[in-house]
């Protein structure tokens, strides 16, 4: 399959500026991040809590600037698009958010919700609107009758419905989902997951999914991208290859099973996750690592690809 | 150590809790489980006593302790138990402390105030205790403020307090929820290390059937405000007889095992003011008859485990 989506060494510097009491500083929050996504392949990356995934996801469809690197979609160089060029292109590059909550506006109807998509590209759907919206929602197994409902009279698994709909709206190619079943419970969760791998076969959709759920990646996806302080650390290049960096492994022996027999050992983790302000030299995992040696506290690694498994780590396991 | 029987609890009208029983023992610990809105933090406050705060009441059952019956105690005798022999650990380390006072004070506090030590005295417990869990240079940490700190070392600021007066039960409510699971996994650790060197008892009240299966002995499913299946884990994990622990299993991704689908469950938990007649899960269930609709289910006991089905008995093994 051809690639629909190829990110090259995107990177995102944040500033903070100055003040009478505080220096400028600034961090890297995505670092040189490359990857390949085939049509119709689902990436997963995974990550902790600031560890930049978000940020990426938003770099990805342009909605912060990157400071540097490129992004190509289908062919085109998006961060070579005018703001216009960039909104006609957004309506095949669509994007599911972590909060159903404060994505859909509390005063829309969820047709004017799932209508909405429409009248900002200026798109007239094949079918009146009515129907357009219906058909929008039984695809994400909703009621039609719903349609004149708002947002507080609906449960959060129905609202994140809601948004996959309106991501849909425009028949994508491409869909980001940014931890969309994060704030829901683990019954929901699974409805939603569900609903996406059926959407994927039926549309042929491609996604890039983005978790700090290593079980519900290694589940979901095809290739996963592991995440630490704004560094691609490891490319699994399918979810049964075995972790290589220590901090993938690391994050699968947190992991747990929802199997008494299968416990695990949970090995004390020294350290803190270091300030991405002020990074260490080398390599950012370097003091919460057992392997870590004299290089790694002064040579940064780099994510070698020669094997088709990607790891940035001088002691990989 | 602490047992409660039968427990149920009433908001004016409504009745978000009834029929909870669970007992847990020194060196042990319990899991109540459950969706959100099923009842768990709720057992945790009328445990503690705290419901005449939010206005609820305990209209049945009782909650023993060591003995004595937690439900007719007065609130005097309440508080010296609270943040003393029974201690809390609530989800959000957040807003668990102060955001205004050191840490060192905040933990002295908790043993002035049960153990009746001096000044020196609990500050050199409070370095001791956030020693032992693994907290680099007390000393430093107690001059800091909350600000100044990560998640994860707040989480464990909030367990040293709940530690402070030497507890001999823990309630942990959702203690890792808000933590990444790095973080999540050295807290269980701390939690488990804790239960097995000061022989505690845990009530470990969680959404997740994974962290039950890796710290739980015990555990308690809950939905709907009732317990609807109970038992040790290996039990419950091998062989779930009621379909909302076999659908609560099912939810969860199991590392490779590609040829499982997950399935979640349709339907969302009812709300207090619609709780389903006879079984409550009723209408998202799979197996349900006719007979689910009118009658409540009592509890199919096999072994020492139970389920509140009526089709317990025929439920297969089904470890999903």
């Amino acid at each position: 399959m051809p690639n629909l989506l190829e990110v090259r060494d995107l990177s995102k510097r944040f500033t903070s500026a100055g003040g009478p009491f505080r220096k400028a500083r600034s961090m890297h929050a995505v670092n040189g991040v490359s990857f390949d996504l085939p049509e119709g392949r689902v990436i997963g990356v995974v990550g902790e809590s600031g560890c930049g995934k978000s940020t990426l996801a938003r770099l990805i469809l342009r909605l912060i600037e990157p400071s540097g690197g490129a992004v190509n979609f289908d062919g085109d160089n998006l961060l070579a698009k005018s703001p216009s060029q960039m909104r006609k292109l957004r309506a095949r590059m669509q994007m599911v958010f972590q909060d159903p909550y404060s994505a859909i506006d509390p005063r829309y109807t969820l047709t004017r919700a799932v209508s909405e998509p429409f009248e900002v590209q200026n798109v007239t759907p094949k079918k009146p609107m009515a129907e357009e919206v219906a058909d929008l929602l039984e695809m994400v197994g909703l009621n039609p009758g719903l349609a004149a409902s708002y947002p507080h009279q609906i449960s959060g698994g129905q609202k994140q419905r809601v948004g996959i709909a309106r991501a849909l709206a425009l028949r994508p190619s491409l869909l980001v989902l940014d931890e969309p079943t994060a704030s829901l419970d683990v019954s929901v969760q699974a409805q939603i997951i569900g609903l996406l791998e059926d959407l994927r076969t039926d549309l042929g959709l491609t996604y890039l999914f983005i978790s700090h759920d290593l079980s519900l990646v290694k589940y979901f996806c095809d290739e996963i991208l592991v995440m630490y302080l704004g560094r691609v650390v490891e490319a699994l290049p399918e979810t049964a290859a075995p972790a290589r960096h220590p901090y993938t492994r690391t994050l699968m022996e947190s992991t747990f099973e929802p199997d008494p027999k299968k416990r695990r050992l949970i090995a004390p983790l020294e350290g803190e996750v270091p300030s991405p302000f002020d990074l260490p030299p080398g390599c950012a995992f370097a003091d919460r690592c057992p392997n870590a040696s004299a290089l790694c506290r002064t040579e940064t690694p780099v994510l070698s690809t020669e094997t088709g498994h990607a790891v940035a780590c001088h002691h990989p396991i | 150590m602490l047992s409660v029987r039968d427990l149920g609890v009433a908001f004016g009208a409504v009745q978000p809790l009834s029929g909870v029983s669970f007992a847990v023992g020194k060196g042990e610990t319990l899991g109540i489980v459950g969706e959100s809105g099923s009842g768990k933090s709720l057992t945790a406050m009328s445990v503690m006593g705290l419901l005449p705060l939010s206005g609820g009441r305990i209209t049945g059952g009782k909650v023993e302790f060591d003995g004595q019956d937690l439900t007719k105690l007065s609130e005097r005798a309440y508080r010296k138990l609270r943040g003393g022999r029974i201690g809390l650990i609530t989800q959000n380390p957040m807003t668990s402390l102060d955001p205004l006072k050191k840490i060192g004070p905040q933990v002295d506090d908790v043993a002035k105030l049960h153990m009746g030590l001096s000044e020196q005295a609990a500050r050199a417990r409070t370095e001791e205790i956030l020693g032992t869990l693994r907290i680099p240079e007390p000393a430093l940490i107690c001059e800091r403020y909350p600000h100044q700190m990560s998640g994860g070392m707040k989480q464990r600021i909030v367990i040293a307090m709940a530690l402070a007066a030497d507890p001999d039960v823990l309630i942990a409510d959702e203690p890792t929820t808000a933590l990444d699971v790095t973080v999540q996994a050295q807290i269980i650790r701390l939690l488990d290390d804790l239960v097995k060197e000061r022989d505690l008892a845990l009530v470990l009240i969680t959404h997740d059937m994974s962290v039950v299966a890796q710290t739980c002995d015990k555990v308690v499913v809950m939905y709907a405000g009732r317990a609807v299946e109970h038992g040790p884990v290996e039990t419950i994990f091998d062989r779930p007889r009621h379909p909302y622990t076999q659908a609560l299993i099912a939810c969860i991704p199991r590392g490779l095992d590609e040829a499982t689908r997950l399935t979640g469950i349709e339907g969302t938990v009812p709300t207090v003011v619609n709780y389903p007649s006879g079984c409550p899960f009723h209408p998202r269930c799979p197996r349900a008859e006719a007979i689910c609709a009118t009658d409540p289910p009592g509890f199919s006991v096999e072994g020492d485990s139970a389920a509140a089905c009526h089709f317990a008995e025929v439920a297969d093994a089904q470890p999903a």
